[in-house]
């Protein structure tokens, strides 16, 4: 027993030995004290010990005895937000919110000395969502929000007071009684048979309640990535398999009293395997010979996209004839999506008045309709027996659109009859989870002398790693709106995604196009070079303009339009705040100045269907419910709804009420992927806010009413009426959003070091709904980006094993990694999304890295081809260009 | 997490017999309690130091003298430490974040432990984590790895800033075993991996660290700690370099240089700081006095996760280090934008 004075009030509570005052606390019923790693690295568990900021996962609960704790529960006073609380919402400080409690509590522990330099006093703590400029905003006292409501407003999100006080619901929050909990024992093999598994000792363990393995699970082939159609990735999964085909595969799951049961069962488990080669290099997999992963794939090939369209038969004959020409290959890594929260779930059973048993899942997933269609086809249970939900979730950039833990939940409490949870460990979310895909990407581009495109190929090899999940669809779209944005007479897209004993690929922001991008627009500045033509002029000449036919490499019809066009202005917005942009001293070295500039389009939502469905039902109290089942994961688009129904509808933002990303919300939705947010789902809410208000003004033309929706509800209400409207979206047809991204970067000549001295990006977006809150994905989108760029990376050594599994190895920007993006807004109006808006989320992301390899290049004389742009990398390239030879 | 024993310690006496007796002391936790949970550190037994009465700082006209248990953050905040040691209170300031500061402690500090990919990974094969199992990091991925004093048997590096500060301001680690007290220097408390990389340091089995003391010459008047990484914040030293200097008359009096990030120690060259002596503070004499400490540097791997780059790094490092200590311009850790 410890005792403790915990938030103001006396605490004696009994402490497991080893226990850290992490878990100690959240067993006191503080939510708000989040894992975000479990090591001292991202700050999410932040508390204050006697007023002094301790990260609670390193600090045992014992050195707690006898002191005051104050979780993020204990700040508001008298159910007051403290000042700082309520600056983190006018600022919008926040998106998924998941950092949230432990970077306020961060703040409220700073010194003076802290206080006057927040970069440096908050490098303990991770914000993978905003870029931090927003938090730095809250901590100047700058507001960004308005008080105005409907669009164009900039509205806090609806669940921002419970953000900031730690009161909303992530996956692992408020369990149920009697929870049991399942760790993952892993292969520490790349590729390998299991021979067999002996789980005696595991077995033998007080508390251990159930192992599952290959021998105990259906055999059902499926794929972990989740679409619309389940037939667009390679069913090449198994539960459990017993080949082993990268170094972090699941081989077994125990379900225990606890979790350190359950890790010491699976650490008891004694498996053999017979050790088999590792297929590591991308190129070597295609060989004839090489050894094949999977049956359904000779030469390993997960999927391949192939296409012409032009009056040339080759490239080479395009180059033959051109003026200009460049030939590069570009090569992009593997990176970590790092959302804070790490996939977990929690699922258990709920009996009906028939005495039927549902299975229920509250999971961090961005999916939660296609996930409980896939467990329904796994476990061949009726779809109406499973409901999977989640409340908020913490972060997920494409890293949870994938079906990586309810399915073990799902089947332990099938067997158990009990509540059971799976949460994955920092380095779980680094070996057993997905990856951006690396790429190696070979342009030819051939230009005329007035630096007119005349033909445009790509060759793709993208590495899927050990399964196929995502692997069609990233590749397709990868050479899909990369090649689209210039007009070019030629086009050749030759792309193969490739299987390999190396962890596998997914769903990342931009889904390939943050790859592609990098290599076309780097290898357009190229061409700026050799031809001599301004950079800004060169996209000018080539750019896509409305009108023009959307090709990339084959030319058959497809349903976007030019719902509207910015593209134009962006680059204008662009290049004017650029040359605005001040110029710091450098000091002394040997320090170059660049500039640097990308475009990017992207279609405004996934092809081939992406459909939601939401419905608003007038409440008695004349306040409205509004059902949508798409989920929120920071992304904002709870907010952007609710600002279009109370718009729509004429009634304060504050009156709605949301239940979403629940799949007894509403009868379907695709989920929050492709940036599918506020044109797929927002379309149907407003339809649905549309459907509503005719209703309603029917039903007052009825009853001689005004347009008060209190007098309307009431009304209805005496007349035993229930007053709602339902929409409804198929994703079709789509258009296109645009993003042009500025540097000016110093680079030290004699060191490789760069410094970012501006950076700017432009959007069209269409009709902006929220601008702090698309201001804030644009901030954070070139955050993440930049740490793409120019840290991050995934390292694979030579045993097919991730060297740098931490935040402590693997380099998430901090704060004062960042420079300041100034963000700038097209001001057009959209024809296909709703009231004139398009999608703003993943796109930011994607013309960020060739931009600063582009002003790399100028500043250092030489040009980065390679992510991420470490410093030694360009200090080894200047010095092999000069001819100098390091010792 | 493995189960375990706990016991807090009531006096020196007590902590050193239950040290003896194989308990593993615990301060502020933030490397141990991390270790056990990966698993690498297994103790049988917690041995809790912090009812000890070891937290005092006392300054003096003969020096300093450091509580094993004074915080990271308490050190660096001390304003006579940091007007007679800057040098340390800036290295400290390189190191960890706000909150660990906070947690961890002097004696932890120099008790912690690398922060090589392989060893924190309890299933791969380490000589330090289990002697004799071999070493994956010879051949993996190298970057973060030794370039100075590293064997056959282990290249980890010793990952504080802190240490490598007190190893170049002559610090004594005090520590205290049931052969009474005895004074270790700090070049000397940390060793070479040779053929028992299991060691990282000389403390006995039985001892406990209850302070650090330092000499009364703080170099405050021309210091720098230099430290250079991957990115801004956060982030384990490629290569760091503290560097001191007494200049009388134009030329070097006296000269301090320890590098960290490049070996199993905070790696002191006390030849290339004599061949300073005399000297002008000049790029040239920093480079003549870097060749000497990088001569028998050697890099682990090739290609871009080797750390071939390190050698030229830690060539530099040196100069500008120096360079600044002369110019009276240390490395801010505030604003890090190296000049």
């Amino acid at each position: 027993m410890i005792s403790i004075v915990l938030n103001g009030r006396a605490v004696t509570a009994p402490a497991t030995p080893g226990q850290c005052l992490r878990t100690f606390l959240r067993a006191q019923g503080c939510n708000g004290v989040k894992r975000g790693c479990d090591a001292g690295d991202c700050g999410a568990c932040t508390v204050l010990v006697d007023g002094a900021a301790v990260q609670s996962c390193v600090m045992p609960a014992f050195r707690a005895e006898g002191h005051a704790v104050t979780t993020i529960e204990g700040l508001a006073e008298g159910g007051e937000l403290c000042p700082l609380q309520q600056q983190f919402i006018d600022s919008g400080a926040f998106q998924c919110g998941y950092c949230t409690p432990g970077m306020i509590l961060t703040i409220a522990g700073f010194d003076a000395v802290q206080a006057a330099d927040p970069a440096r006093a908050l490098k303990s703590n991770i914000c993978r969502c905003t870029g931090y400029a927003p938090i730095a905003d809250a901590l100047d006292g700058i507001a960004r929000c308005d008080d105005r409501v409907g669009i164009g407003a900039s509205t806090p999100p609806p669940a921002a007071c419970g953000v900031v006080s730690g009161t909303v619901r992530y996956a692992m929050d408020a369990p149920p009684d009697g929870l049991l909990h399942a760790r993952l024992r892993r292969s520490p093999h790349a590729s390998a048979r299991i021979l067999h598994i002996d789980r005696a000792a595991a077995l033998a363990i007080d508390g251990v309640r159930l192992i599952l393995t290959h021998e105990d699970v259906p055999h059902f082939p499926y794929s972990t990535g989740r679409h619309e159609n389940f037939r667009d990735d390679p069913e090449d999964t198994l539960i459990f398999d017993p080949l082993i085909r990268f170094a972090g595969q699941r081989v077994a799951a125990v379900i225990a009293d606890t979790a350190a049961i359950a890790e010491a069962a699976c650490a008891a488990l004694d498996i053999t395997y017979e050790v088999l080669p590792a297929l590591l290099d991308p190129t070597a997999v295609q060989d004839e010979g090489a050894p094949q992963l999977h049956a359904h794939a000779p030469r390993n090939v997960a999927a391949r996209v192939q296409g012409q369209v032009g009056p040339h038969a080759t490239i080479d004959e395009v180059l033959a004839g051109a003026a200009h020409v460049v030939d590069r290959t570009y090569t992009t890594q593997r990176l970590h999506h790092a959302s804070l929260e790490t996939h977990a779930g929690i699922a258990w059973l709920e009996r009906d008045a028939a005495g039927e048993d549902s299975l229920v899942i509250r999971s961090s997933t961005q999916v939660p309709f296609l996930t409980r269609d896939t467990l329904a086809r796994m476990l061949q249970m009726p779809r109406e027996r499973i409901r999977v939900f989640c409340d908020r979730v913490g972060g997920g950039f494409g890293g949870k659109q994938e079906l990586i833990v309810e399915d073990i939940i799902a089947l332990a409490t099938l067997r158990l009859g009990r509540p059971v949870a799976l949460e994955y460990t920092r380095e779980e979310a680094f070996t057993g989870a997905s990856t951006r895909h690396p790429m190696q990407i070979r342009v030819r581009m051939g230009a005329d002398a007035q630096g007119r495109l005349l033909g445009l190929a790509m060759d793709v090899l993208a590495e899927t790693g050990a399964y196929g999940n995502h692997a069609p669809g990233v590749l397709h779209h990868g050479c899909n709106e990369s090649m689209i944005v210039y007009n070019c007479p030629s086009k050749f897209v030759d792309g193969v995604s490739v299987y390999a004993n190396t962890p596998p690929s997914g769903a990342f922001r931009g889904y390939g196009l943050s790859q592609t991008i990098f290599a076309v627009e780097s290898a357009m500045d190229e061409l700026a070079i050799a031809s001599g033509i301004d950079p800004w002029r060169l996209r000018e000449i080539n750019m896509i303009r409305p009108g023009d036919p959307m090709i990339s490499h084959h030319d058959t019809p497809h349903d976007v339009t030019f719902g509207s066009y910015g593209l134009d202005q962006c680059l204008v917005l662009a290049r004017d705040a650029l040359d605005r942009a001040q110029t710091p001293e450098l000091g002394d070295g040997d320090w170059h100045l660049g500039d640097g500039m990308a475009i990017a389009l992207i279609d405004t939502a996934p092809p081939r269907g992406h459909y939601a469905h939401a419905a608003v039902t007038l409440r008695e109290d004349g306040g409205v419910d509004l059902d949508v089942g798409t989920a929120e994961f920071g992304n904002g688009s709870v907010t952007t709804h609710v600002q279009l129904v109370a718009t729509t509808l004429g009634i304060e933002p504050t009156r709605i009420r949301v239940r979403h990303g629940d799949t007894e919300a509403v009868a379907h939705d695709t989920g929050a992927y492709g940036s599918a947010g506020i044109v797929i789902a927002g379309l149907a809410c407003h339809r649905a806010a549309l459907a509503l208000k005719a209703e309603m003004e029917a039903f007052a033309a009825d009853h001689q009413l005004g347009t008060d929706p209190g007098a309307i509800a009431a009304r209805a209400a005496s007349r035993g009426r229930t007053l709602s409207g339902s929409g409804y979206s198929d994703g079709s047809p789509r258009s296109v959003a645009f993003n042009v991204q500025a540097f000016r970067v110093a680079v030290n000549r004699d060191s490789g070091e760069w410094r970012i001295v501006a950076s700017i990006q432009a959007a069209d977006a269409g009709v902006v709904l929220n601008p702090m809150q698309c201001r804030g994905q644009i901030e954070g989108g070139v955050a993440q980006a930049i740490g793409g760029a120019l840290m991050e990376e995934v390292r694979i050594d030579g045993a097919g094993r991730i060297a740098n599994p931490s935040f402590r190895s693997y380099h998430v920007p901090r704060m004062a990694d960042l420079p300041r993006t100034e963000v700038l807004f097209a001001d057009t109006y959209d024809t296909t999304g709703p009231l004139g808006a398009k999608s703003m989320s993943e796109s930011p992301f994607n013309p960020v890295a060739p931009a600063l390899a582009n002003a790399i290049a100028r500043a250092a004389g030489v040009r980065p081809r390679s992510l991420p742009m470490r410093a030694d990398r360009i200090w080894a390239a200047i010095r092999e260009q000069s001819g100098e030879m390091s010792r | 997490m493995r189960s375990f024993g706990y016991a807090r310690a009531g006096s020196l006496a007590e902590a050193i017999a239950a040290r003896a007796a194989g308990a593993t002391p615990i301060a502020g936790g933030t490397n141990l309690i991390d270790l056990m949970k990966l698993d690498v550190a297994r103790p049988d037994r917690l041995l809790d130091l912090n009812g000890l009465d070891l937290r005092g700082i006392e300054i003096g006209p003969e020096g300093a003298r450091i509580g094993a248990l004074v915080s990271n953050a308490d050190l660096a905040a001390h304003q006579q430490i940091a007007a007679r040691y800057p040098l340390l209170a800036s290295a400290l300031l390189a190191g960890a974040t706000g909150q660990l500061r906070n947690a961890a402690t002097t004696g932890g500090n120099l008790m912690q432990r690398t922060r090589c990919y392989y060893f924190n990974e309890a299933d791969t094969p380490c000589n330090k984590r289990s002697p004799g199992a071999g070493c994956v990091a010879i051949g993996g991925v190298t970057r973060i790895h030794a370039i100075l004093g590293a064997s056959e048997h282990c290249i980890a590096v010793h990952p504080s800033d802190m240490c490598v500060a007190l190893a170049a301001l002559d610090a004594q680690v005090i520590a205290e075993g049931p052969a009474g007290e005895r004074a270790i220097p700090a070049s000397a408390f940390h060793r070479l991996p040779g053929d028992t990389p299991e060691r990282d340091n000389t403390l006995g089995d039985d001892e406990i660290i209850t302070a650090v003391t330092l000499p009364a010459e703080g170099f405050a008047d021309h210091y720098s700690y230099l430290k250079l990484r991957d990115r801004l914040s956060y982030a384990f030293a490629l290569v760091s370099v503290a560097a001191a200097l007494r200049i009388e008359d134009g030329r070097i009096a006296e000269a301090r240089l320890a590098l960290g990030g490049v070996a199993h120690k905070p790696w002191r060259d006390q030849e290339a700081e004599a061949a300073l002596i005399g000297r002008e503070p000049t790029r040239a004499a920093f480079a003549d006095a870097a060749a000497i400490v990088l001569a028998p540097a050697r890099a682990q791997g090739s290609g871009p996760e080797g750390n071939a780059f390190k050698i030229d790094l830690a060539r530099r490092a040196i100069i500008r280090a120096f360079d600044q200590a002369a110019r009276r311009t240390p490395q801010s850790q505030t604003h890090k934008q190296v000049a």
